[in-house]
């Protein structure tokens, strides 16, 4: 039976000093791999490296290997390691619980930032690393796509990743609120915090027009305004940017309002009515909070935004239970899988095992068979098959459908007597006999039907 | 004249599809998790336009002309052409959450056009009805309609605002569009609505003109219908002009439209109820 293995460290089980040196530089991800790939019990592996998780999965044949083959593994590859004691960081999956796990993580449901888009892009990269390898088989190929799809499915079917969760993105996704098309906006950034500069990157991201950058301080500003290709412009033509900036960020040291209803009464005049959001990040705040009364003006000021994070984060929670509850689903139809696919091997070898009896007799009936026409003796020969495949059916059924297949495989050999070592006389090597018996069966005329849920890979 | 069992029947097919689409859009709404099936109301929603259509197109040919003259002739060609902007509008701009709106109504006109149907089965008084009279019908419940979604996006509009200034974020939320789309598309039907309706009382003045040689019908009720159109369109004149001005954008216009329909369907319903004129039968 072929075993599913995953271990590794992550934000949850180990601190950043450990992560920092545990993480795969992008460059030395294919040569860990080309090492894991070379042990002996492996049979498929995937390592995943993020800046918050390293994770190992291995498929091999009949045992898992032990916590210490991950820790011997991850010290031998990042030398610097050696004297960091692994074991209390890692954690250790087996079968479905492995499985479940990396698809969690594709679904980014074990994210820092649960929910977060990047971590499956990560993972289709990492598997990239792998296929270029030869470290890919038929199990980790149907891993990895079902983990894709159930990440897929609970982006599609919850709201897990549309709802923001930095206060910076929180205010983008309340643009497009106010906004249809982004990519006629201008946005106006008063002040070079933190803050306002993560607004512009995701602005950036966004596609709006133009960004214009204000700051008291040209020295400051200017370089500033550069780094994020946006246009410099001093405080004191404030009210000529304001006229033409759809979004205005604010977030500047002040200590006054620096936009008071007058001067955006007459900005308002001048552009027109048309909507102006304003995001006042600044503490203390830098927009006068009147303006909020004025017509087809939208402000929103740092606890308005926290309050909108507080609440996706909550919703966030709550997407999570139906997230993983698609996930549990996809691990179901794995195991599924997983059974039916264990099952080829040990049908192959009682069909095997049964067909050289059949020949056997065949052979003992001989004399008396070669007396027949010959049209008789092909009938003959036809019905012992067929008789054969009659038979052994439901055996076939009960293998595939079993859910402990050595438990099946040991009542099997109880009751047609076979000797214990069949199987690893009919399957020398288990990932070559995969698709070897895989064809022999489907091409027999037993198994004309497909295995249930069988994929090609 | 009695309506036929093939109609009715298709009535009955597309108010059931209506309804479908209306209960699928609103589980979109109030279901957290929304079943998976997207293209479902949409569908529905063709399923019922298309029986619509056939139930219209038996309608007129029954009847021999294109005018809409009884209140049940009005509804379902109101019905039909809201459901049909929409489908177009949802292809275009993916305003789901109209869907719940326009099925709604679509369902209750077409119920309304059964109901009509079996409380009085006559169709029409058998005059001849000129080319004039049906494009004026026509034209002025397209009118209608374009007022109707006009209607529909200013309170979507209005309801956004709200939530946007009270910092309100619930699921509706999340399911209205941006103010810009609702109120360009608030923009567009109102000036599309505005020349329909322009162009149908044209019509409708040429009509007059030639059948009773006046332009102001003579009767009370009739003189009530003039004076509601009359209202109606320097409402929308007002809309579409004051939307010139760019101080009565978004909230302003939205109120404007809601008005403009509000005095549009009063006019409506002036003319269904009262008007015993000869053009708009019960």
């Amino acid at each position: 039976m072929i075993k599913i293995t995953l271990a590794g460290v992550n934000h949850k089980t180990a601190p950043v000093e450990i992560r920092e040196r545990i993480a795969y530089p992008k460059e030395n991800l294919s040569s860990a791999v080309r090492v894991l790939s070379h042990e002996d019990s492996v049979l498929e592996c995937l390592l995943l490296s993020t800046c918050n998780r390293v994770e190992v999965l291995t498929i091999t044949s009949n045992i898992h290997p032990s916590p210490d083959f991950f820790t011997d593994f991850l010290s031998r590859t990042h030398p610097a390691l050696t004297s960091v004691p692994l074991r209390p960081h890692l954690y250790y999956k087996t079968d479905s619980e492995a499985v479940e796990h990396l698809f969690q993580v594709t679904a980014s449901l074990d994210s820092m930032v649960v929910g977060e888009p990047q971590i499956t892009g990560q993972v289709k990269e990492s598997f990239e690393v792998c296929r270029k390898e030869n470290s890919v088989g038929p199990y980790l190929n149907q891993i990895f796509q079902r983990a894709v799809s159930s990440a897929k499915r609970v982006r599609s079917e919850t709201a897990i990743s549309h709802l923001p969760v930095s206060i910076s993105y929180a205010a983008c996704q309340l643009a497009r609120k106010i906004f249809q098309d982004m990519s006629n906006k201008s946005v106006l950034l008063l002040g070079g915090g933190e803050m306002a500069q993560l607004t512009a990157r995701h602005m950036k991201k966004m596609g709006v027009r133009s960004l214009t950058l204000m700051t008291r301080d040209p020295a400051k500003g200017a370089p500033l305004a550069a780094e994020y290709e946006a246009t410099y412009a001093p405080m004191t033509r404030l009210n000529e940017v304001l006229a033409e900036a759809d979004m205005v960020v604010c977030s500047t040291g002040a200590e006054t309002y620096l936009l008071t209803v007058p001067i955006l009464e007459s900005a308002m005049e001048r552009r027109g009515y048309r909507p102006l959001f304003l995001i006042d990040i600044a503490v203390p705040r830098n927009i006068d909070p009147a303006i909020s009364q004025l017509s087809n003006t939208f402000l929103y000021n740092i606890d308005d935004l926290r309050s909108v994070v507080l609440s996706n984060q909550k919703e966030r929670e709550m997407e999570a239970f139906a997230a993983r509850e698609i996930v549990r689903q996809e691990v179901a139809q794995f195991e599924k899988w997983r059974t039916e696919r264990s099952a080829v091997p040990l049908i192959q070898a009682l069909r095997k095992h049964t067909e050289e009896l059949r020949l056997a007799e065949i052979d003992r009936f001989s004399r008396t068979l070669d007396s027949l026409p010959e049209e008789a003796r092909k009938q003959v020969l036809l019905l012992t098959q067929s008789l054969m495949n009659k038979m052994l059916h439901p055996t076939y059924q009960t293998l595939r459908n079993s859910s402990n297949i050595d438990e099946a495989w040991e009542w099997i050999t109880r009751c047609y007597g076979l000797p214990p070592e069949i199987l690893s006389k009919a399957n020398p090597d288990p990932s070559l006999s995969q698709d070897l018996s895989e064809k022999s069966v489907l091409d027999s005329p037993v198994s004309n039907l497909p295995l249930p849920g069988e994929q090609t890979c | 004249m009695t309506i036929s069992p093939l109609e009715l029947l298709l009535l009955e097919m597309a108010s059931g599809f209506y309804l479908g689409a209306f209960v699928l859009y609103l589980s979109e709404i109030l279901l957290s998790r929304p079943p998976r099936i997207a293209w479902a109301p949409v569908t529905a929603g063709v399923g019922g336009v298309l029986f619509q259509s056939l139930a219209i197109f038996i309608r007129f040919g029954f009847q021999g002309h294109v005018a809409l003259l009884s209140l049940r002739e009005v509804l379902s060609f109101f019905s039909w052409s809201l459901v049909l902007t929409f489908l177009y509008l949802e292809h275009q701009k993916k305003v789901r959450i109209l869907g719940l709106f326009i099925f709604g109504i679509a369902f209750f006109s077409t119920l309304m056009v059964l109901g009509i149907s079996f409380r009085t089965p006559v169709l029409s008084t058998g005059a001849p009805v000129g080319l004039l009279l049906s494009i004026h019908t026509l034209l002025i419940d397209l009118g209608l309609a374009s007022a109707a979604l006009a209607f529909m996006v200013s309170v979507l509009y209005l309801l956004l605002d709200h939530f946007l200034r009270q910092k309100i974020f619930n699921r509706f939320f999340s399911r209205i569009p941006s103010l810009e789309t609702l109120d360009q598309l608030n923009n567009n039907f109102s000036g599309i609505g505005f020349v329909f309706l322009t162009a149908g009382l044209f019509f409708a003045m040429i009509w007059s003109w030639e059948k009773f040689e006046r332009i102001v019908p003579l009767a009370t009720q009739g003189r009530l219908a003039f004076i509601g159109a009359i209202l109606v369109w320097l409402l929308y004149a007002m809309t579409v002009l004051v939307r010139k001005n760019r101080r009565f954008r978004g909230k302003q216009a939205a109120y404007l439209s809601i008005s403009g329909f509000f005095v549009f369907a009063a006019t409506m319903m002036v003319l269904a109820f009262f008007s015993k004129g000869s053009h708009f039968i019960l």
